[in-house]
């Protein structure tokens, strides 16, 4: 289990990197930072970077809209 | 060795003077070879402009499969594994003998000068020719400006003539261009001073502080906004699909924050289908955003002028989603009701919101085609929709009743047709007598507070919070919340006072943004600073976070003191409808019933299981209302407002706008 954004709860499985997250969580938004454990993730490494189980996920969507 | 995966970007391993790097395909050699450590002379390289290898300087060797060649390393894409060598004898040799050509050409230019040191030229008299300037502020053709030109404003005012040894900087026709708007782009990146800036317009105090702090936001225009936002190229209609991904854009009446036919209307076919493209299309001639869009050669189907082609300002995001809100998925429909409502001097969201709320009330039968002139309003209704435009332009028909927006329309129907003012007034998407503009706010509490208690009604401009509440989850606590409702109005208000654009304040954000915590990212501090040099620059007056508050916080308070004052500024004035808290119906909460039931067991701590719909929808009310009066609250007393939400003596003390007049208006309130 990982938590997003210390609320929403995402089943773990192995193999499971930052782009899944963001298709399981329909992330699309083009300016987002991604934190794992509090280490930041390189936009071109989102589909090789794997998080681990029970990690903390923050996608920091920046103010936008209005 | 290549990395590729599914749907990510490929890095190759290369070798850089026998270091290794990782290089994502498509970077330039340059930037790799930069990022690695190794310096490389250039003199046309301007990390702020497109790459285009006139100096030949960065020459670099590049092995490709057993093969070696010089190329230049500003404007050559990594796309392959590589071993570059940054100085063999060769490529120093070359390096020499084209600063000499430099040196001899302009061998007063203190720019040439430092190349020729680092590339060991020391004579100036081989290449010394007819050509020879000796002017130390000699144009050295690095192209600088003419990028400028083209990458900051998207314009090409400044431009190269003739060839060879002829080639010069000029103007179309070597006459002076009336398009230029004296930006001062060309003479910020020329390294020489060959282009002058002269500044006498406005008498700004420090016109350098100013020009710095524009350039940077030229600069991410140039370089970020293609993979941020691509404001240039869709303006704010680039996010209707994201709206739509977030359960977001509204949808009949604010019902719901999607739907399947979202694709017919968003950023893709617009850019594809509908906006001119390549124009400098900004609301100002200068502005490096450029981001208000038209479309060109419309052809109308409607109204007085039906048949003929003009052109349409816009459409932007709010006008889209206010498509979306009455149903109708036609960018045709969408251009069409833009067009007519700017024309008619009508606001789209206030006309959209009307009338997809006209639309749930003729679907629920409070209104029938009797009513309507016997117009089907049902949502979806695009012809009829811009019928009701028409009449309310020409002032007849029902037109005119939908013109009298949302609020009276609920006093009208509840007095004239007997009805049920509670159902209406859970679905008028109003609040103070505006109707809100186009986003869903039932998952964030602060963007509902945002709406409601903004002092002109439910407008998105004094406090946008949806991603940093509802998907950032940045602000949890109420507190959060209300310094977030405290911070944004007044910063928002205080740019909006000097009559600066919110755009380049958060629709582009430096690369390095997320070098900030959360909380402090989400206000783009950098670009708040932008803001403040601009002032400074302007009055020569300093400002910080602490002042610019300050200012902002004594108009705040005089504009609700005002409201007061005529009796749209206390909290009931500040309550929003409950569809913009929450679901109003039962087709409502039957459309995101695994959402609502999760959060009434883990939220509200009752277990949703047996229950009816209607005392789900009971219960998931009363929640809301209750949070959204804490919020309230806790916004009130962050503001030093009392309960009631006016602000208090105490408060207007602190601030120095306790003078008579202002308390005035706290003791006559005018119902």
């Amino acid at each position: 289990m990982i938590v997003v954004n210390n609320k929403e709860k995402l089943e773990w499985y192995e193999g499971m990197t930052v782009q899944d997250v963001l298709d399981k969580m329909g992330y699309v938004y083009p300016r987002i930072t991604v934190s794992v454990n509090d280490r930041l993730v390189q936009k071109e490494d989102y589909t090789t970077y794997e998080v681990p189980d029970n990690a903390s996920v923050n996608v920091f969507h920046l103010a936008h809209g209005g | 060795m290549a990395t590729k995966t599914k749907a990510g970007p490929t890095k190759y391993e290369i070798s850089i003077n026998g270091k290794a790097a990782t290089v994502v395909e498509g970077t330039y050699l340059l930037k790799a070879v930069m990022d690695a450590g190794f310096n490389v002379p250039t003199l046309c390289h301007h990390k702020d402009l497109t790459p285009n290898g006139t100096c030949r300087l960065c020459l670099c060797e590049v092995e490709v499969n057993g093969k070696k060649k010089l190329v230049t390393a500003c404007n050559y894409p990594v796309r392959g594994e590589i071993t570059v060598n940054t100085s063999t004898e060769e490529v120093k040799k070359h390096r020499k003998n084209l600063a000499e050509m430099y040196l001899g050409r302009w061998p007063n230019v203190e720019a040439i000068q430092n190349i020729a040191k680092l590339c060991g030229a020391t004579d100036k008299e081989k290449y010394k020719s007819e050509l020879t300037d000796e002017n130390p502020k000699a144009c050295i053709l690095c192209g600088h400006c003419v990028r400028a030109c083209s990458s900051f404003m998207i314009q090409d005012i400044l431009g190269f003539a003739g060839r060879g040894i002829k080639r010069h900087l000029t103007m179309p026709f070597g006459d002076v261009d009336p398009h230029c708007v004296g930006c001062t782009s060309c003479g910020y990146v020329c390294p020489t001073g060959a282009i002058q800036i002269t500044d006498d317009m406005n008498n700004p105090v420090d016109p350098e502080l100013i020009r710095r702090h524009g350039m940077k936001v030229n600069a991410e225009m140039a370089t970020l906004d293609k993979l941020q936002n691509r404001m240039r190229e869709v303006g704010t209609a680039n996010i209707v699909e994201v709206m739509d991904a977030y359960d977001l854009l509204p949808v009949h009446n604010f019902k719901f924050g999607k739907h399947p036919d979202t694709p017919k209307i968003d950023s893709k076919v617009m850019t594809r289908d509908y906006f001119t493209q390549g124009a400098a299309d900004a609301c100002w001639l200068g502005c490096s955003m450029a981001c208000a869009k038209a479309v060109d050669g419309f052809e109308l189907k409607t109204g007085p002028y039906k048949g003929q082609k003009v052109v349409v300002d816009g459409p932007e995001y709010e006008t889209a989603a206010g498509g979306s809100n009455m149903g109708g998925f036609d960018l045709d429909f969408i251009v069409e009701y833009n067009f007519y409502c700017d024309t008619y001097g009508i606001d789209t969201i206030s006309f959209a919101t009307t009338m997809a709320f006209v639309m749930e009330a003729f679907e629920a039968g409070i209104i029938t085609e009797e009513h309507t002139g016997g117009k089907k309003l049902n949502f979806g209704a695009m012809d009829e929709a811009l019928e009701c435009l028409h009449e309310m332009a020409r002032g007849e028909g029902f037109g005119v009743e939908v013109g009298q927006g949302v609020r009276r329309l609920k006093e009208k129907w509840v007095k004239e047709l007997g009805a049920d003012p509670d159902f209406l007034n859970d679905i008028g998407m109003e609040v103070k007598g505006l109707e809100f503009s186009e986003y869903v706010s039932k998952e964030s509490l602060a963007q509902q507070a945002g709406y409601a208690m903004a002092i002109k009604g439910p407008q998105h401009d004094e406090a946008w919070l949806i991603f940093i509440d509802m998907v950032n989850n940045q602000i949890p606590s109420m507190e959060d919340k209300a310094e977030a409702l405290y911070y944004f109005p007044l910063f928002r208000i205080w740019f909006g006072l000097l009559g600066l654009c919110k755009i380049v304040w958060n629709d582009v954000a430096p690369a390095d943004n997320s070098k900030y915590p959360p909380q402090e990212a989400a206000k783009i501090p950098e670009h708040v600073e932008n803001y403040w040099k601009f002032f400074e620059g302007m009055t020569g007056i300093p400002v910080n976070e602490e002042k610019m508050l300050l200012q902002a916080e004594r108009v705040f308070n005089l504009q609700r003191l005002m409201s007061y004052y005529f009796g749209r500024g206390t909290r009931e004035d500040d309550l929003p409808p409950l569809r913009a808290i929450g679901p109003a119906t039962v087709e409502e909460y039957l459309s995101r019933e695994e959402r609502y039931d999760k959060q009434m067991k883990e939220e509200i701590g009752i277990d949703p299981e047996g229950k009816t719909v209607e005392e789900k929808l009971a219960i998931t009310r009363d929640h809301r209302f209750k949070q959204y009066n804490i919020v309230l609250d806790a916004s009130y007393k962050r503001r030093g407002w009392d309960e009631n939400g006016v602000p208090t003596i105490e408060r207007l003390k602190q601030i120095g706008i306790d003078i008579p007049e202002v308390l005035a208006l706290l003791e006559k309130p005018e119902q």
